[in-house]
């Protein structure tokens, strides 16, 4: 996983006066699922436009396999394929027409487009839906449909914008194992999106972006020890937690006693927690229950856009 | 799986003409309707032209309405253009594989084939009121149809895309329109017009590419016998490279400015 599929390098996109992606630097490797995860309005459809050279940089660079989104817009093109957020379709297109034009441009006959949409439609519950007008369908529907267009063409690149937002629980599982095909075939994958689970469970790597500007950067697991004193080791002991108990355990982190029970807040819990077990040991205390918390993605972004952490902490 | 780029401009100029045959009811209305408005406008014209000037008033003006007829047809690209741009449905097709400019001739030869399209019953009505092309004529007759819907495709669309707000498009769409429409001499002869308005605007009149072509037609369908028929094409060519350059180049340069 070295090479370098998507290098976004100082990127600076204004609209106006107004800077919607702010000096972005970030690179994603080939074959990869990278997730943008960020709130409302802060920047991650914006950068995926710019990658799918839909809009150019103020100042900066996006560069696709080595190809510059500013001057080489013609090769990226051809690398990159995108689901956007919001469908694009007159209300009068109807889903066959639309994604058998859609496989024809991507490269398909006329032969192997035709059968390439019937499977793919098939394969997402679209079939029924194919001669209906766009007006007619579902949120969901529709979304479906713009998914299509990017599991028919099999881009290089591929980018999905919030590709969930609509979806029934049921089909957003299938999208998902569908997405991990797409990769499993060899495509990059970026998704954009503000659902933690979606996150959690698709993206090997995100970036948390706010109001423009890159916070925070890794695995998940590296996002959550991100965190300061953001698990918790929730402690049952056989007796009432005194002081001295309480003393022993704030050497680790902030602690807070409730009957037999205590919560300390810690970094990197699975490694403290054995020191805990250890040092309670030593001083004669019978632990009955531990258990490690790790933070969850709710908290990882609560403290990267300065929301408050858990109200524990406190 | 390499498709060529004159593939992919094929793709794009037939996609609009797909939708449209999704919408063949709105579509034939469209054109009773139009055939309707130019008949009308005929109709009423008639009464004011003096016979001296014009033995058959309705034979003189059915060649012009084949022009008329084409560049209405064509020029009404801009308006889907325009809504692309505005619904940002744009988007989809600048993140297409392929080039920026197969899309934006894609584009104009969509409202070429409009026009084209469109122009085909008032051909029929041509040759019915007047008389069929001869096979040397015709050539020239489907040169000059290219060249007209060609350019009147390119202008509406650079039109209607030099600004994102609805108001704005139309308005100077409709300008553009109206300026084409009535500064042609497809409702009067150029004596009526002589003896109507002072110089120079007749002979301007007289320039404008949707007379150019009114005139050409005119000699196809044997209305007139002799014109310096090279001449007018050539001028209408010279037209057509102009705005069409134009055109492209605004087009072009809004599709990239964002
Ligand atoms: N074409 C535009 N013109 C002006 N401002 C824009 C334009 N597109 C986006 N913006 C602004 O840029 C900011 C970032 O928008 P963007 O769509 O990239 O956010 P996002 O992270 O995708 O949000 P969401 O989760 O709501 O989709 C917003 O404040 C938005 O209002
Ligand atoms: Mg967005």
């Amino acid at each position: 996983m070295t090479e370098k599929a998507i290098e976004i390098i100082n990127l600076v996109k204004k609209f106006g006066n107004f800077v919607a992606v702010d000096n972005i630097s970030l690179t994603i490797y080939s074959g990869e699922i990278f997730g943008l995860l960020g709130p409302n309005g802060s920047g991650k459809t914006t950068t995926l436009l710019t990658i799918a050279t839909v809009y150019k940089p103020t100042s900066g660079d996006v560069r696709v396999y080595g190809y510059s989104v500013v001057s080489d817009g013609d090769k990226v093109r051809k690398m990159v394929g995108i689901a956007f957020q919001e469908p694009k379709a007159l209300g009068i297109d109807k889903p066959y027409d639309l994604l058998l034009w859609h496989a024809k441009v991507v490269g398909y006959s006329g032969e192997e487009a035709r059968k390439v949409v019937k499977d793919v439609m098939e394969d997402l519950g679209l079939w029924e839906h194919r001669n209906k007008y766009f007006y007619q369908l579902s949120g969901g529907t529709r979304k479906k449909v713009e998914i299509a267009k990017v599991l028919i063409q099999k881009p290089k690149v591929a980018i999905f914008d919030e590709p969930t937002a609509q979806v029934d629980v049921v089909s957003k599982h299938y999208l998902w194992d569908k997405i991990k095909e797409l990769k499993e075939e060899g495509s990059t994958i970026i998704i954009a999106t503000n659902d933690m689970f979606e996150a959690e469970r698709m993206c090997e790597r995100i970036a948390i972006i706010y109001k423009g500007k890159v916070k925070a950067i890794g695995t998940i697991k590296e996002l959550k020890d991100f965190v300061p004193l953001g698990d918790t080791i929730e402690l049952e002991l056989a007796s009432y937690a005194d002081q001295h108990v309480l003393d022993i355990l704030s050497r680790f982190g902030k602690v807070r006693g409730l009957g037999n029970k205590v919560l300390i807040y810690v970094n990197r819990g699975e490694e403290v927690a054995i020191d805990i077990i250890d040092a309670l040991r030593r001083s004669g205390v019978k632990i009955v229950r531990i258990m490690v918390k790790e933070p969850s993605l709710d908290d990882v972004f609560f403290y990267i856009t300065g929301a408050k952490l858990k109200e524990e902490i406190s | 799986m390499e498709v060529s780029e004159v593939k992919k401009l094929w793709l794009t100029a037939l996609r609009d003409l797909e939708r449209f045959a999704n919408n063949k009811y709105w579509l034939a209305a469209q054109i009773a309707m139009n055939l309707a408005d130019i008949f009308i406008f005929a109709l009423v014209f008639r009464g004011f032209i003096k016979r001296d000037i014009v033995p058959d008033y309705l034979q003189y003006m059915t060649p012009g309405a084949v022009a008329l007829a084409s560049f209405v047809a064509a020029f009404s690209i801009g308006r889907e253009v325009g809504m692309e741009v505005r619904r940002e449905l744009v988007d989809y097709l600048l993140v297409l594989p392929m080039k920026r400019t197969t899309l934006v001739f894609g584009r104009i030869l969509s409202g070429m084939l409009r026009g084209l399209v469109y122009q085909v019953p008032f051909i029929v009505i041509a040759m019915i009121l007047l008389s069929p092309p001869t096979i040397g004529k015709t050539p020239i007759l489907i040169a000059t149809s290219i060249i007209l819907t060609t350019t009147m495709s390119s202008l509406a669309i650079a039109v209607s895309t030099i600004s994102r707000d609805f108001n704005i498009q139309a308005t100077f769409r409709a300008l553009t329109h109206y300026l084409l429409f009535f500064f042609s001499n497809v409702f009067y002869t150029r004596k009526a017009l002589e003896l109507r308005f002072p110089q120079p605007l007749p002979d301007i009149i007289n320039i404008m590419p949707i007379s150019i072509a009114a005139d050409i037609y005119r000699w196809c369908f044997n209305y007139y016998q002799s014109i310096d028929i090279w001449q007018k094409l050539l001028a209408l060519a010279i037209w057509g490279a102009i705005l069409t350059l134009i055109a492209t180049t605004i087009y072009l340069r809004n599709l990239t400015k964002r």
